[in-house]
């Protein structure tokens, strides 16, 4: 039943359509607002609910390209993870250690991870980056970056 | 202010030693970020924002008008150097302009585009210099019910014209609008869907989502492709020069489709992208000899380049007299006017006419100046396509970072551009598209507000919409737009269905 992946997506579309609806429901009520703050959640669950349901049962066959985007071997899909790890271990430490350092360190190993092994070149970009966005942000624009342990 | 005068004050903002220089930064910004492959103007301008903070608007709206005309110039390189479009409204100049590339005449395929669509963006410029004031006075008359109409109308066109499945397109619209209504309620003070967390208090910034949705995504993208070709250093480019034979083959689509894509930008959900495939549809089926065409036809590149460079500019139209944005693009540059401070719509032009006038003036000095770089540059430019993948990668990565934290300076912020760029990557997987989310994101809140003021105004009853002409058809268009399209699309479907 559930073999062409459209009506996959339209049973995950329609789940979040009726959790999202049911928050609607939810949302408090005042007497004298003549359209409250409930009407458009409500309306948009609802109009989100129907699509769901025409996706589940629309025909529309897929696209030999369509297929080929979804087609992702396994192991790219680890690399993107991956990135994405980074990615989180970067937002993690970014406040306490400083923009420059972690900036540094996230250029220099995420080039190196995606198969980039001109390592003297990626040094050095990894170190012009982050110094001269952070000349940039801090001293030219006035927005403050994190410092973190460095001095400056 | 008749438009001369406005021009000359328009002229005086970007003739200004600062103009000219923010306008020269926009342009060459635009161009190198549109010439990466994956990266589009609505990447390049939301990177590009956080620049602008503590600028001046005026020349700082300048310099982003400058990088979303100079990215739809720059995505025209990557399709002739490498065929790897750096836009979608880039694709149809590959089918001609790779294919002279390969025959070595990369140079001669870089200076037609590069002519075509400075005659593009000029024309277009005048058009919308015309018609923009015209506009904007008929607009000052609207009232809640025509705006929401008006709104409604835009974002049923761009999801009834997107690529693929007109449902898909509808839902990614429901999706953006309804992340719209996370955040306390501006008008009675509820708490919408924010489980009581302080950081959903004020909603999501509008470039948490274009960061994400958009550049995020295309470093997904970037990541699978990343063993991709980049240009080798040994490519030749040939000779710049165009023979007066060539100029002439170039003048007849050229000065066609430069009006053909002006009014497809102008139109919601159109832009660029169709309007280049129609320009190309439409030269060939007029051509006397179509059989060139793909074969690296003059015809077959000028009237795409002509074509989606006058749509960038006839986009304005709508977003500078309106404050409406038809297209995914012009919603994120929406989202930058109004960062620093700036509602465009009919008031703008009344308020600050050195904005609306500057941004119009810029654009012809901007068209120049891409013609300037373009010409004898292009072999020092198209140096970046061979920027190593992985490192642009991580610097994509890291701008997308740099910009959301330095709007809030909220670390949870990042983590959610981390949610949205995953949101992102599933939907260009999955084929829903982008573009009507971002409008609807950047849509929805007006919407709604002009939506409960009309409700307030006829106390509840939703006739306002149906009792006076302008509201009632711009509902009638939106439901024709959203309406043949689909009927059309199903037709093609139930061909196909019975095929099989």
């Amino acid at each position: 039943m559930l073999a062409s992946i459209n009506r996959k997506l339209g049973l995950l579309i329609f789940i979040i359509a009726a959790v999202y609806l049911y928050l609607s429901f939810q949302l408090p009520n005042y007497e004298y607002a003549p359209i409250d703050a409930d009407v458009i959640p409500k309306g948009l669950g609802i109009l989100l609910l129907v699509l769901s349901v025409f996706l589940f049962f629309s025909r529309v066959v897929e696209t030999d390209a369509e297929k080929e985007k979804r087609n992702i071997p396994k192991k790219e899909l680890g690399v993107i993870a991956a990135v994405f790890a980074m990615i989180f271990v970067y937002i993690l430490l970014f406040e306490a250690i400083g923009f420059i350092i972690t900036t540094a360190l996230f250029i220099f190993f995420c080039s190196w991870f995606l198969g980039y092994r001109a390592w003297k070149t990626n040094i050095l970009v990894s170190l012009l980056f982050p110094i001269v966005m952070y000349a940039i942000f801090v001293f030219a624009l006035g927005i403050v970056l994190p410092r973190g342990i460095l001095p400056f | 202010m008749d438009a001369f005068q406005g021009l000359l004050t328009g002229f005086q903002v970007a003739l200004s030693l600062e103009g000219i220089m923010f306008v020269l930064i926009g342009v060459v910004v635009g161009t190198l970020i549109g010439m990466m492959p994956g990266l589009g103007p609505i990447s390049a301008i939301a990177i590009m924002i956080p620049i602008t903070y503590g600028m001046d608007p005026a020349p700082a709206l300048v310099m982003m008008a400058g990088v979303y005309y100079g990215a739809v110039f720059g995505g025209s390189t990557s399709s002739i150097l490498l065929n790897a479009p750096g836009i979608s409204g880039t694709v149809a100049t590959a089918f001609d302009g790779y294919p002279m590339a390969q025959q070595g005449k990369a140079g001669k395929a870089l200076a037609i585009a590069a002519i075509s669509s400075f005659i593009g963006g000029t024309v277009s410029v005048v058009l919308l210099m015309l018609l923009a004031p015209a506009l904007s006075s008929v607009a000052i008359s609207f009232g809640p019910p025509a705006y929401f109409a008006l709104m409604f109308m835009g974002l049923t066109a761009i999801s009834s014209l997107s690529e693929g499945s007109t449902i898909k397109a509808m839902i990614a619209a429901v999706a953006g609008f309804m992340v719209v209504t996370i955040g306390i309620d501006p008008q009675t003070g509820t708490q919408r869907f924010t489980f009581g967390n302080v950081n959903l208090f004020d909603g999501f910034d509008f470039l948490i989502i274009a960061l994400g949705l958009f550049a995020v995504a295309e470093v997904c993208m970037l990541i699978l492709n990343r063993k991709n070709r980049s240009l080798s250093d040994d490519q030749k480019l040939g000779s710049l020069k165009l023979s007066k034979a060539d100029l002439k083959e170039m003048s007849g689509p050229v000065s066609r489709q430069s009006f053909v894509g002006f009014l497809l930008g102008v139109l919601p959900g159109a832009g660029a992208t169709i309007a280049s495939f129609i320009s190309y549809i439409f030269e060939k089926r007029i051509a006397k000899n179509p059989e060139e065409f793909g074969k690296g036809s003059i015809k077959g590149l000028a009237a795409p380049e002509s074509s989606n460079n006058a749509a960038t500019s006839g986009a304005f139209v709508p977003l500078l007299s309106l404050g409406i944005p038809g297209s995914g693009t012009t919603a994120v540059m929406l989202g930058a006017f109004l960062v620093l401070g700036v509602q465009p719509g009919p008031l703008l032009m009344t308020d600050r006419p050195e904005i609306f006038w500057g941004i119009i003036a810029s654009m012809y000095l901007g068209n120049v100046f891409l013609l300037i770089l373009n010409l004898p540059l292009i072999p020092y430019l198209a140096k970046i396509l061979s920027i190593p993948r992985p490192l642009l990668i991580s610097l994509v990565i890291m701008f997308s970072l740099i910009g959301v934290y330095s709007i809030s300076f909220n670390v949870f912020d990042l983590y959610m551009l981390l949610v949205f760029g995953a949101l992102g990557f599933a939907m260009r997987i999955f084929s829903f598209p982008a573009p009507p989310f971002i409008l609807a994101f950047i849509l929805g809140g007006m919407m709604e507000q002009a939506f409960r003021q009309s409700m307030t105004i006829s106390n509840g009853s939703l006739s306002i919409f149906v009792d006076t002409p302008l509201p009632l058809s711009l509902l009638l268009v939106a439901l024709v737009s959203l309406l043949v399209p689909a009927f059309l699309k199903w037709r093609s479907n139930r061909l196909a269905y019975k095929q099989r």
